[in-house]
C-alpha cells in the first residue's frame, strides 16, 4: 500500500504521538550522521577534541535511543495499534537501534583517532574518504527515505553498499601490504583496519534501516543485503 | 559452577527448519458458503454482493462500523432475518452445500444446526438447570440420566461447571452477566449444534468475564465453527482466525487475522482499524 500517510487519526493525539516519534528519530539520524563526519574528520586531520567530542556526544544519542524506545513502548501499550502504525512503530524501534549502533562505530573511530596520536598517520586517506562520504549518504538517504515514509530509492542505496565493500577490499588489500612490508606496522595498521571496519558496518547498519523501512511502508519482509528484491 | 544445559535443547529445532510455519496441509474444510448474497430492509439494500467461505472449526470475525451489515450477514446464516417483515433476499448461504434459504428447509432444524448468542445474556426465568435442559426438553427428551449427562457437559464446555454445580437448581436471573453470558453458551452447544453464531458475546460484559468468553470461544473452535461479531477490534484479532471488513453492506477485506491486521490489502481496512477517518 503505498501513499500511506501519516495523521487523520480520530484521535488527535496519537497523530500527536506519532509525529513526535516521527521527529525524534529524524533528529537522532541527524545527530548520527553529524557523529561520524566528525569522527572521520578527526581521523583523518588528526583533530583530538573533536574526536573527544565524538566521544562525549554518544550519551546524547544513548538518550535519544532510550527515549523513542519508551515512547514506542507506551504507544504499543496503551493503543493496540494495528497495521501501518504498528509497523511503523516496530520499524522505529529497530531503527533506533541501528542508529545507535552507527553512532557507536563512530565513537570507535574517534577513539582510534586518539590512539593514532603522536605516531605516523599513514593510511590510504582518498580511499578512506571517499569510502566515509559513500556511507553517510547512505544515512543521509535512508533518513530522507524515512521522512519521506517512501521505499523509491532502497535500491540505489543498497547498491552503494557494494561500492562501499569493494572501497574496504581495496583498503583491506593496501594495509595488509604494508603490514606485510614492515611488521612493526602492524598494530597501527590495525587500529586504521578497525576504523575501516566500523565504516564498513555503518553501510551495513543503513541497509538493515531500508529493509525495516521496506517492511514499514510495504509490510514486506525482504533482505535487501542478501541480494532479495522489492 | 552448575552446568547449565542450553535452553534450546527443549525445543526440537528440527521440526522448526522442517516444517513450514504457515502449514497447509491443515485441512480447510468449507462450512458455510456465501454466495452473491444480496439482502433488502423494504427499498433499503442492506448487503451488496456479499461472497465468502467460511471454514469448518475456525473462528471467523466480522468487524465493521455500526450498520454496516455485520448482524445483518450472521443473521442470514441462521435466517433470523426471517422474523423481519420487510426483508428480501437474493443469493446463496450454502450450510455443508445445502442452500439454507430453501423453501422446503425446516428453519427449526436449521436453527438446531446453527445455534446463536446474543449481545445481552436471555436466560429464561427457570433454574439453570432447566435452562440448559431447555432444547432437549423441547425435542421430547425427558429421560432424566440423558438430560443431566447433558447439562454436566455443555456446561463444562461452557466453563461454568465448576462454579454452578452446587447451584444447578437456583434461578439463572441470580448469576452475574458472564456467567449468564455462558449458560446461554452451554445452552446453545447443548443440543450440539455444528455452527455458534456470536453476535457480540461479550461487549456487555466486564474485562475478565470477556477473557472468559474469549477463552470459551478458542476452546469451542476445536468442535465448532463459529462466527463472531464484535465492535472490539482487538476482540477479533485475539479471538478468530479469520476476519472479515464489511463497510456499507459490502464486504470490503477478508483474510487470515494475522495478515488482516498487520497488513491489510485495502486502504478502507487500514483506515478503519487504525482509527483513522473514513
Amino acid at each position: 500500500m503505498d501513499n500511506v500517510k501519516m495523521g487523520h487519526h480520530i484521535s488527535g493525539q496519537f497523530d500527536k504521538d506519532l509525529d513526535d516519534i516521527r521527529n525524534k528519530v529524524l533528529t537522532m539520524g541527524g545527530l548520527v550522521e553529524l557523529q561520524i563526519e566528525n569522527a572521520v574528520q578527526a581521523f583523518t586531520t588528526g583533530d583530538l577534541e573533536l574526536a573527544e567530542q565524538v566521544i562525549k556526544q554518544d550519551k546524547e544519542i544513548d538518550a535519544y535511543e532510550t527515549s523513542i524506545d519508551l515512547e514506542c513502548t507506551q504507544i504499543l501499550a496503551l493503543r493496540q495499534p494495528t497495521a501501518f502504525d504498528l509497523r511503523f512503530l516496530l520499524s522505529v524501534i529497530k531503527i533506533i537501534h541501528e542508529l545507535q549502533r552507527m553512532a557507536h562505530k563512530s565513537v570507535r573511530v574517534a577513539e582510534m583517532a586518539i590512539r593514532l596520536e603522536g605516531g605516523e598517520r599513514k593510511f590510504p586517506r582518498y580511499e578512506l574518504e571517499h569510502m566515509a562520504e559513500l556511507v553517510i549518504k547512505m544515512l543521509h538517504d535512508s533518513l530522507d527515505l524515512f521522512a519521506r515514509l517512501s521505499v523509491e530509492g532502497v535500491t540505489a542505496i543498497t547498491d552503494k553498499d557494494s561500492n562501499v565493500d569493494r572501497e574496504y577490499d581495496n583498503i583491506l588489500r593496501q594495509l595488509i601490504t604494508r603490514m606485510m612490508e614492515d611488521p612493526r606496522n602492524i598494530t597501527r595498521t590495525l587500529d586504521v583496519l578497525w576504523t575501516v571496519r566500523a565504516l564498513e558496518r555503518i553501510g551495513d547498519y543503513s541497509c538493515f534501516m531500508c529493509e525495516h523501512l521496506v517492511y514499514m511502508i510495504k509490510g514486506q519482509k525482504v533482505r535487501l543485503t542478501k541480494g532479495e528484491e522489492l | 559452577m552448575i552446568k547449565q544445559e542450553p535452553l534450546t535443547h527443549a525445543i526440537n529445532m528440527n521440526s522448526y527448519i522442517n516444517n513450514d510455519f504457515n502449514n497447509t496441509d491443515e485441512a480447510k474444510e468449507v462450512c458455510i458458503q456465501v454466495k452473491d448474497l444480496n439482502l433488502y430492509y423494504g427499498d433499503k439494500q442492506a448487503l451488496y454482493n456479499v461472497n465468502m467461505d467460511i471454514l469448518k472449526k475456525k473462528v471467523t470475525a466480522y468487524i465493521g462500523p455500526s450498520g454496516c451489515g455485520k448482524s445483518t450477514l450472521l443473521r442470514c446464516i441462521n435466517r433470523m432475518n426471517d422474523l423481519v417483515d420487510t426483508v428480501r433476499i437474493d443469493g446463496e448461504i450454502l450450510l455443508d452445500n445445502q442452500n439454507i434459504n430453501d423453501k422446503n428447509l425446516n428453519v427449526s432444524a436449521l436453527r438446531r444446526r446453527v445455534g446463536m448468542v446474543f449481545q445481552k445474556p436471555n436466560p429464561f426465568p427457570k433454574t439453570i438447570f432447566e435452562n440448559v435442559a431447555y432444547g432437549l426438553r423441547i425435542q421430547g427428551i425427558n429421560d432424566k440420566r440423558l438430560l443431566a449427562e447433558t447439562v454436566e457437559n455443555a456446561l463444562r464446555g461452557a466453563a461454568l461447571w465448576d462454579e454452578m454445580k452446587d447451584r444447578l437448581n437456583d434461578n439463572a436471573l441470580g448469576m452475574s452477566g458472564g456467567q449468564q453470558q455462558r449458560l446461554v453458551i452451554a445452552r446453545a452447544i447443548a443440543i450440539e449444534p455444528e455452527v455458534l453464531l456470536l453476535d457480540e458475546p461479550a461487549s456487555a460484559l466486564d474485562p475478565i468475564s470477556t477473557l472468559k468468553i474469549e477463552e470459551l470461544i478458542n476452546e469451542l473452535k476445536e468442535k465448532y465453527t463459529i462466527v463472531i461479531v464484535t465492535h472490539n477490534m482487538q476482540q477479533a484479532a485475539r479471538v478468530s482466525d479469520y476476519t472479515a471488513f464489511m463497510y456499507m453492506g459490502e464486504l470490503i477485506e477478508m483474510g487470515a487475522t494475522s495478515d488482516l491486521f498487520t497488513n491489510p490489502q485495502k486502504k478502507q481496512t487500514e483506515d478503519y482499524i487504525t482509527g483513522r477517518y473514513g
